[in-house]
């Protein structure tokens, strides 16, 4: 999701290897690809400029460390000033509580709305949501189906127009959950009556927290309405939706660094389950390009068995349909392939399209396949022959077309993972990634 | 929505306008005022100067009126707009122009300035803006005229509405159908997002409250069923225009953006328009590219457009995609929504301040 951030700074920071003194000429050049990353990243213009300022100054002006080169050296000053933007998180406290949500139009809040009530939920914590969006038509069905899906309370009344009133009576009807979730109407800056009414919202309800919803699309406009939002109410956390889009969120690190407050949540897809904590040291790791293993971890913990991956298997160089049939089930539990691989830290290794296309009602047919195979055939896809092949196809349910669409995507994996292995004399050793990986479990 | 981009747009003018008079100034010293640092007056200098010779030295008059002449024609050169661009180059970004169009802007800007005669009392100024006008009025284009197309193009003209996750498809297939509504056309509504919870509520309650008729199946029902549906009623009760909405999907997942070719093939739109958000920033660029690769763009509505936002969003989507932008969604009521008039908008950006 950071992809292209990081592919344009991981150039800019190639350029500066392998010297070792301080080259003012190769420091400008970084800071100038610095600024075009960033800006295309949509980070405010005027923080790029303080960002880069001061990146440029440091890298000069400080003496080089001694045993670390050029690029170490403001790869660790370019971590430390992206770092210093984003790193109050915003703490989450398993304990009674309000949230009142606020945010622009279409940002994300009332899916949020749903995702946060999920995660406290599965936290263990009785939730509540109050639905105090009068305006959009369908905001209360929305929410209430979220709701019911997950068997939490919503109070809410398409009928009523006044958000007050409902948040009031809401309030009293949810008295017995722990934590209450308000799910306001999308509003902006601009619109007085509607910053006055969540000024009042917030006065009701004492919210403990105010959180920011924020499209990761967002551009230049974050910061200003960030500001207005934080003049208003407050605001003590923000939640960046649609980062599994392409967007790269920088507008929401503006936003973060306008209001001083932290990223409490990352939302990345459109079912209830798609909500990562946010980790600002992961994700500044992420945005160059160095991995975010803390977050896969942390939702590995969750969804993984330890005998779900056979690293042993992957490191032997062997990779068999059986490793596939795991992993694939592994990386169901866990999410998109893409998501998954977006927080390995693969360096700048470009993996070919396709290992993404395949989605996940893909990954259910080809288990389904697998099923049908034989051991022998799992351990060894070369005994596959076109007979076999009719006869698995027969078994699933599938063409001998699906079949062989199987065996194609898992000689691309075998291919890819190969190049991993070949690659290790790089930036990244896979052989250390995968100890690492398997030491957490 | 454009007053951001209007204001910055000024003063990076008269910086370029300044830095292009500065060089005017050294090669006949006794030119311009010794101090004017605003250009509002550009044009003045070369010809305040020119009395004086003519007067006072009747020899060689022609001569000299020729070298002072061909002296003071002067060619720009790159080194000379170099900071005033990079000044331009910024007010664009912080407007939210994403860079490869803000580059493509800028890339224009000086082509149309470096090597460029001025003539003696040719303004500066005009130079410059009619270079940043070329340069806007090749990346906006020409507007579209909805009721213009639905007038000539045989009933019912389909219309399918695209674009990702919260840009506000639902509210424009309302805005418009009102629109299309005042304008005498008979309107039918697709409701098409059969994903999101509340969606088909949602579009219901707005065609409720516009009197327009709506075809709905139950959530999670196929998208394309609903919109095949919603032509053949149209077809079978001569409905002027069938406005499909569609559930927001990103441009990078495979699965949903087939699900839209497919809604595509079985409705067979006359028009794709494609839906995004005035404050998009960079991301703007990507999407539109994807939506158009996948399933076509014929014209763009932006929303959001009320949200001080600076209009960058609506450069980079027509520079990426070269397609015309139809409407600006600036609110929350049915009303809102402007037709867009590229021309218009350029001339209010540059105008004023001449």
């Amino acid at each position: 999701m950071l992809d292209g951030l990081s592919n344009s700074l991981k150039d800019a920071m190639k350029k500066l290897a392998g010297k070792t003194v301080v080259d003012r000429a190769a420091v400008d050049e970084l800071v100038k690809d610095l600024q075009r990353a960033l800006l295309s990243a949509d980070v405010n213009v005027k923080l790029v400029m303080e960002l880069s300022k001061a990146i440029r100054s440091r890298s000069l002006d400080e003496d080089l460390p001694r045993g670390m080169n050029l690029r170490e050296h403001v790869l660790r000053i370019v971590y430390q000033e992206l770092v210093r933007l984003v790193w109050a998180s915003t703490e989450v406290r398993l304990e009674p509580q309000i949230i009142l949500m606020a945010g622009l139009q279409g940002s994300g809040k009332t899916t949020t709305t749903g995702k946060l009530a999920r995660y406290f939920q599965k936290k263990g914590m009785k939730v509540g949501v109050i639905c105090a969006d009068t305006f959009r038509p369908g905001a209360y069905d929305q929410i209430s189906t979220l709701c019911a899906r997950v068997h939490v309370p919503c109070f809410g009344n398409a009928q009523e127009k006044d958000a007050i009133k409902i948040t009031r009576e809401g309030l009293v009807a949810l008295k017995d959950q722990e934590l209450i979730i308000v799910d306001t109407q999308g509003r902006h800056a601009l619109e007085p009556d509607l910053i006055q009414e969540i000024i009042d919202l917030n006065e009701l309800t004492k919210a403990t927290h105010r959180w920011l919803v924020i499209d990761a699309a967002l551009g230049q406009q974050a910061s200003e309405q960030a500001r207005r939002f934080h003049e208003a109410i407050g605001i003590d956390g923000v939640i960046i939706t649609k980062m599994d889009g392409t967007a790269k969120g920088g507008g929401a690190m503006s936003a973060v660094a306008e209001t001083k407050s932290g990223i409490a949540f990352i939302g990345s897809g459109e079912t209830i389950e798609d909500l990562e904590r946010f980790d600002p040291d992961g994700f500044i790791s992420r945005l160059l390009g160095m991995g975010d293993m803390k977050a896969l971890m942390e939702k590995a913990g969750e969804a993984l068995k330890p005998e779900d991956v056979d690293v042993n298997a992957l490191m032997k160089g062997k990779f068999t349909l059986r490793d596939m049939y795991k992993q694939l089930e592994a990386l169901n539990k866990m999410g998109p392939l893409k998501q998954i691989m977006g927080m390995l830290p693969l360096g700048n290794m470009q993996l070919p399209e396709g290992v993404y296309d395949v989605t996940s009602t893909k990954m259910v047919r080809y288990r389904i396949i697998m099923d049908s195979m034989t051991p022998g055939e799992l351990d060894d896809p070369a005994l596959i022959n076109s007979s076999r092949m009719q006869r698995i196809a027969h078994g699933a349910g599938a063409t001998p077309d699906e079949v062989r669409e199987l065996l194609k995507y898992y000689k691309m994996m075998q291919r890819t993972l190969k190049g991993m292995r070949g690659a290790s004399g790089g930036k990244f050793n896979m052989q250390r990634l995968m100890k690492r990986f398997s030491g957490m479990q | 929505m454009f007053g951001g981009l209007r204001e910055k747009l000024q003063a990076a003018r008269s910086r370029l306008g300044s830095s292009i008079q500065a060089v005017a100034a050294p090669p006949g010293a006794q030119g311009p005022e010794p101090s004017s640092p605003q250009p509002p007056l550009p044009a003045e200098s070369p010809v305040t100067g020119e009395p004086g010779p003519d007067a006072k030295k009747p020899a060689g008059f022609v001569d000299k009126i020729k070298t002072f002449i061909i002296e003071r024609e002067l060619i720009v050169s790159e080194k000379d707009i170099d900071g005033a661009l990079s000044d331009l180059e910024i007010t664009l970004l912080e407007c939210d122009v994403a860079l490869p169009a803000t580059d493509a802007i800028i890339g224009q800007v000086r082509k149309g300035l470096v090597g460029k005669h001025r003539k003696i009392g040719e303004s500066v100024d005009s130079l410059v803006v009619n270079s940043l006008k070329t340069a806007l009025a090749e990346v906006l284009g020409n507007g579209f005229d909805l009721t213009e197309y639905i007038r000539q193009h045989e009933k019912p003209v389909k219309i399918l509405f695209t674009g990702v996750n919260g840009t506000g498809k639902t509210t424009t297939v309302a805005k418009i159908g009102y629109f299309l509504k005042n304008q005498g056309f008979s309107v039918v509504i697709g409701a098409g997002d059969t994903y999101r919870a509340g969606a088909i509520e949602q579009i219901g309650v707005h065609a409720e409250r516009l009197g327009i008729k709506i075809i709905q199946h139950q959530e999670g029902a196929d998208p394309s069923a609903v919109l095949f549906d919603t032509v053949q009623y149209a077809s079978s009760h001569k409905i002027d225009v069938v406005l499909a909405d569609t559930a927001g999907r990103f441009h990078n997942k495979a699965n949903l953006m087939n699900q839209l070719e497919k809604i595509k093939r079985v409705m067979k739109p006359d028009l794709v328009v494609y839906v995004d958000e005035a404050v998009a920033g960079n991301d703007a660029v990507t999407r539109a590219f994807e939506f158009d690769k996948t399933v076509g763009a014929d014209a763009v509505v932006l929303t959001k457009a009320d949200m001080d936002s600076r209009g960058g969003a609506a450069i980079s989507i027509a520079h990426t995609i070269g397609k015309p932008l139809m409407f600006l969604g600036v609110g929350q009521a049915y009303d809102d929504i402007l037709p867009f008039e590229p021309a218009k908008v350029i001339d209010e950006l540059l105008e004023g301040g001449i």
